[in-house]
Parts: C-alpha cells; structure tokens; sequence
C-alpha cells in the first residue's frame, strides 16, 4: 500500500474507533470519583469554615468580590445574590452533587451540577485557592463533556437492568431532575444578575455560559427523546457524537495531565537549587507547609537523601509524558508520582492537592489493574453487607454478579 | 496510553455490528468528528502557549491566548518552579487603641501567620483558612503595590482592603482591651538557613516591610457589607 491509501485507512480506522465506544470507561470512571471525592471532603473539611471562605462576610467579601469579577468575568452562582441563605443553598449543593457524582447517579446532570459548584465556588474567592483547587477547577469543566458514568456508577447498574426488560422506562426521575434544573436556570435568567449571555463572558470566546447550560439541557432532553421515541438511526447518531465528545475530552484529559508534568519539570530543571540537589529541603522549612516538623526534619537530615529525591522529583516529571509510549516504564512511573503525591500530601501538609494530583494519573492506570481493583472492591464490599445484614438470598447473591464490575453495560472490553 | 492502543483481534468489530448508518447521518457524525479534532487541537494548542516561557507564538498571538485561557482555563502549574520559595514570610500586625479610660495606646506586634503555623502542625488537613488565606493574600498585596506602598489599579485598592479586612477578623473590633481605631501591617521575610551539609552562607537576618498606618473603617470589620 502507498501511503495515501495507507493514511487514509487509519484516518478510517481512527474515525470508527472514536464513534463507536467510549474509550476508557474505567479510566473516565476512576477520574470521576477521584475528583469528586476530592472535592466532597475539602467541602467537608471546611464545613466550618465555608462562610470565612465563601461566604457574603467573609474577608474576601461578596462586593470585593463583584469588583473583581466584573473584570475577570468569571462564572459564579454566588453573585447571583448576595444573601447568605443563597450562599450556603450553593454550598449544599455542591456537596450533594459531588456525593452523587461519586456514586454515578445521574451522572451527566450531576457532572454539570459539580461544575457549577466548583467553579462558583473557587472563583467567589480566587484568592485561598491553590494548584489542587486549579486542577479540580479544569477536570470539573472536562468531565462534563465525558460518558464517565458508564462502569462503577448507579446509572450503570440501573442501565444493566433496563437491558433486561423491553420497553424503555418512563424515566420520571429525569424528567422531574430536568424541568427542575430547567426552572433554576430559567430564574437566574430572568430573576438575577448572572451574567448568561449567548456569546459573551463565557468559558471560551464566543461561548457564553447561556449558551453551555441551555445547550446541555435541550441536549438532555433530546437524548431522551430519542431514546424513546426514536430508538433506530437518530439514536445511534446521537450515540456516536456522545463517544467522539468522551473521547475528545479524555484525550484532553490526558494530554493536561502531560502538560502539567512537562512544564513543572521543565522549569525546575531552571532552577539553581533543583540542579544544586537541595531543592526540596526549602520547602520543608517553610512555616506554611510544615505540619510534621520532626519527620521533615529526619527527611531533611540526609544531603543524599535530599538530592536523590530533588533529582528524582525532576526526572520524574520531565520524563513522563515520554514513559507512554512504554506500557511497563509508564506503570512504574505512575507508583512513583502517586507515592511521591501521597509524601506532599503528609509531608508538605497538601492532601487535597496531593488527592486531585492522584485522582489525575489515575487517567493513566491500566484496564488490568483497575477491572481487578474493582472486583477486589465489590468483593469486599458484598462480604460486608452479607455480614451487615444477614438476610440471605435476597442480600447475599454471588459475589461478582453485584460487584462494581459486574454492573456495567459492557461497554467494548479494552485490553491492557 | 493503554486506552488507545491499537487493537487487534474480533472485538475490536463489536461496535460496528449495528446497521450502517445512512449518507445523512454518516455527514453528521463525521462534521462532530471534525469539530472535536479542531477543538481539541486549539485547545491544547492554547494549555501548551499559556504555560510556556514567552516565546515567538505567545509574542505574536499573546491576546488571543489570553483571551482563551482566562478566567477559567488558567493554569497554575510552576509548583515550586523554578526555585522553591527558600524564606518564611511573616505577616504581623499592631494596633492603636482607644482604652476604656480614653487614652490612646499601641499593642505590640501579632504574629498572624505564626498562628497560622501553629495551626497548620500536627493538623493532618489543614483548612485553605489557615494555609492561603493569609499567605495568598499577601502575595496579591505585594503584587500589586509598589515599593512605596501605592496601590496600583483596581486590584491594589482591593488587596489592601482584603489585608485590612483579614486582619480585623482576626484582631476583633477589642485587642487588648481597647476599641481597635488604626492598624499597621508589617512583614517579616527570614530566609531559610542553607542546609547543615552546605557550605553556603547566607544572610538569616529577618528582613521587615512596614507598611503605613490604616485607619480602620467600617468597611474592614468582619460581617460589614458596604451597601
């Protein structure tokens, strides 16, 4: 073959390969809860401290916050109103709606709720946030865009049963979750001062957010019209663009991921202390990120063990986009980062971000371990609530038939 | 990347077994597939030029990047990049207060972010309160002030106040005993000391930026909502 036929016999296989499944599916899922989990015990966490944070009287306050934003025109609920009964109606929900991300229920709404939480929140007050809250801040934007509800989710379980019967269900709770989110954007619309447009003060140029959040919701609605009632090729169409939607935002994902790797490592390999071996003992010292002086003490007592880690840090991170290519050299490389993540997250006193950071190489975790993982988990899990409840034969199934990984739609099995 | 992996053998057909799709709505799904290429081409076109040095492209093309990238697709990714912080920066503050038998009397120094220290040792999850707030807010302040104190632009007049705002919840309307009418903000940046197994010197004196007194309005205590 020559190569002009050759190439565009991959541009064939590439274009049916992405319209016709959702890649990753235990991947999108793992990056799913990692973020959502992440972002629901921050919110937890600071629980007592969200109107200091957030709130309309805290130091950043709700008019500082305004004269900012009309600068920046960054989205935020929380300048919909000023009243502190609004404020913590948004806080609330944005820990509901990162608890039912994290389950999968109704996973695309609840992933466009987690949005509006996230990025409300964070940009209400831009000033206490940090690299884990940024990292949050992108992925909650790209998981919109992903079928990542499709394996270890509610919906999936529910969809495994759907399959079963023959007509399609009513689906009441979707019609009843659709017209109320519908409602709630209808009053920030009409009723408040969000700024909505069609094209302006959005995400991207010439995207505004009435635009994001009507679209989503009509295509919401069209999604569940089709199924219904046009079950033959609008729905197969529909389904295509959904995976080429998916696929492009996990790529995106992915490619982040790299980035972020790619460009800490490039600009420490700058820097006199990272090429001098004492780079890390800095941090260390610093009254901020000190929580466990005594262990950073004995860490930063060995010059060698200072300098391998500093070199180590740097190697790891240039070299990572470049360990794809090698499925061994990546899987190893990925331990590495995690551990070194979990070291910041006790040693630099940074958990949420050490938790984001994590949740983001998981994008990264092969099919293997992740399927193993999950039936390991729902192993465990089934043999708790047999004991929990005791009530054989109706609990107490075979284990793997209710297990996580025995609750998807069978989406295409992807090797490792 | 595992997930694409060219796949070999009679799975890889699985989705291909329902009917082919008529001209119509091959047209519709192949125009997704193109938008989805250029989109994702731009975009991470634009994540790669917002986080690399200044270069011929970002010198070309900067507004338009920016344009993109901001508010919400900021990156802020130079995680002790390219040298970590190597000084401890402290914010302190003092107050002059009325006390209850009229008189006028200055407290001494409060260390703010020792507090903050304190706070943050043997706390497994420190909250952003006691990690951020102070110590972000500070970098906004000194970002956008000079070396003579003069706000500069918007951001400046809004950064002193988050100061201000910051230290009263703190200090409280009483300190000491008296009603809080002025403070005064200082910093207190001491490098860290270079590693016993160096043979770096380096200068550990704790270097102070003392900014001038505030009065305080009712605009800086806590809970106040200027309208």
């Amino acid at each position: 073959m020559n190569l002009p036929a050759r190439l565009r016999t991959a541009a064939a296989r590439g274009h049916a390969r992405v319209t016709a499944s959702a890649l990753g599916p235990w991947q999108s899922a793992v990056v799913r809860i990692g973020f959502s989990f992440t972002w629901l015990l921050f919110l937890v966490r600071e629980w007592p401290h969200r109107r200091e944070l957030y709130g309309p009287d805290g130091p950043w306050n709700w008019d500082m916050a305004a004269r900012l934003i009309d600068g920046n025109r960054a989205f935020t609920a929380l300048m919909w109103s000023d009243s502190v009964v609004w404020f913590e109606i948004v806080y609330t929900l944005a820990i509901v709606s990162s608890a039912l991300l994290l389950l999968g229920w109704r996973t695309r709404t609840m992933s466009v709720l987690f949005m509006i939480g996230v990025l409300s929140l964070q940009n209400r007050s831009i000033f206490v946030g940090d690299g884990g809250d940024n990292l949050v801040h992108l992925m909650a934007m790209y998981l919109v865009l992903t079928r990542c509800g499709r394996v270890w989710s509610l919906d999936a379980r529910r969809a495994a049963r759907e399959a079963e019967r023959e007509r399609p269900p009513r689906e009441t709770t979707g019609v009843v979750l659709w017209a109320v989110t519908g409602s709630a954007l209808l009053w920030a619309q009409l009723f408040t001062d969000a700024r909505l447009f069609l094209t302006a003060d959005g995400p991207l140029p010439g995207l505004g957010w009435a635009t994001v959040l009507w679209g989503l919701w009509i295509v919401q609605a069209g999604w569940w019209f089709v199924r219904r009632h046009a079950p033959g090729e609008p729905r197969a169409v529909l389904d295509a663009l959904a995976n080429v939607a998916h696929n492009g935002a996990l790529l995106v994902i992915m490619a982040e991921v790299c980035l972020l790797y790619a460009s800490a490592g490039w600009y420490k390999i700058q820097g006199s202390r990272w090429q001098d071996g004492t780079a890390l003992y800095y941090p260390l010292h610093l009254d901020y990120f000190s929580p466990w002086p005594a262990l950073a003490d004995v860490l930063a007592g060995s010059g060698t063990l200072v300098m391998v880690l500093t070199y180590g840090t740097v190697v790891a991170q240039v070299a990572f986009p470049f360990t794809l290519l090698n499925r061994r050299v990546k899987n190893a490389m990925l331990v590495l980062l995690m551990l070194e993540h979990l070291g910041i997250a006790v040693l630099l006193g940074l958990p949420f971000f050490s938790l984001a950071a994590i949740a983001a190489d998981a994008v990264f975790l092969p099919t293997n371990f992740l399927r193993w993982a999950g039936a390991r988990l729902g192993r465990a899990r089934d043999r708790v609530t047999a004991r929990a409840v005791r009530l054989p034969g109706q609990r107490a199934r075979e284990s793997d038939a209710e297990s996580p990984a025995g609750t998807l739609v069978r989406p295409r099995t992807l090797r490792e | 990347m595992a997930e694409t992996d060219p796949e070999p053998g009679p799975d890889g057909d699985a989705g291909g077994t329902r009917a082919p799709l008529s001209v119509p709505a091959q047209l519709v799904v192949a125009v997704g597939v193109a938008v989805a290429v250029v989109a994702a081409t731009l975009h991470l076109a634009a994540a790669f030029l917002s986080v690399s040095p200044p270069n011929t492209l970002t010198k070309r093309h900067g507004a338009a990047i920016d344009d993109y990238v901001y508010p919400e697709f900021e990156r802020v990714w130079k995680l002790f990049a390219p040298n970590p912080l190597q000084q401890n920066i402290a914010v302190q503050a003092r107050a002059e207060i009325r006390t209850p038998d009229g008189g006028t009397a200055t407290t001494g120094w409060r260390d703010l972010s020792a507090q903050d220290g304190a706070a943050i040792r043997h706390n497994p999850l420190p909250s952003h309160t006691q990690q951020n707030e102070l110590r972000r807010a500070w970098e906004f302040y000194v970002g956008s002030h000079d070396a003579q104190e003069r706000p500069q632009g918007a951001r400046g007049d809004l950064s002193g106040q988050y100061i201000r705002r910051i230290v009263m919840l703190r200090f409280g309307r009483e300190e000491d005993g008296g009603t809080v009418r002025r403070v005064q903000v200082r910093s207190a940046t001491t490098p860290v000391a270079p590693p016993p197994w160096s043979d770096e010197k380096i200068d550990t004196k704790t270097v102070y930026r003392v900014l001038p007194w505030w009065t305080v309005t009712a605009e800086d205590l806590p809970g106040a909502m200027s309208r």
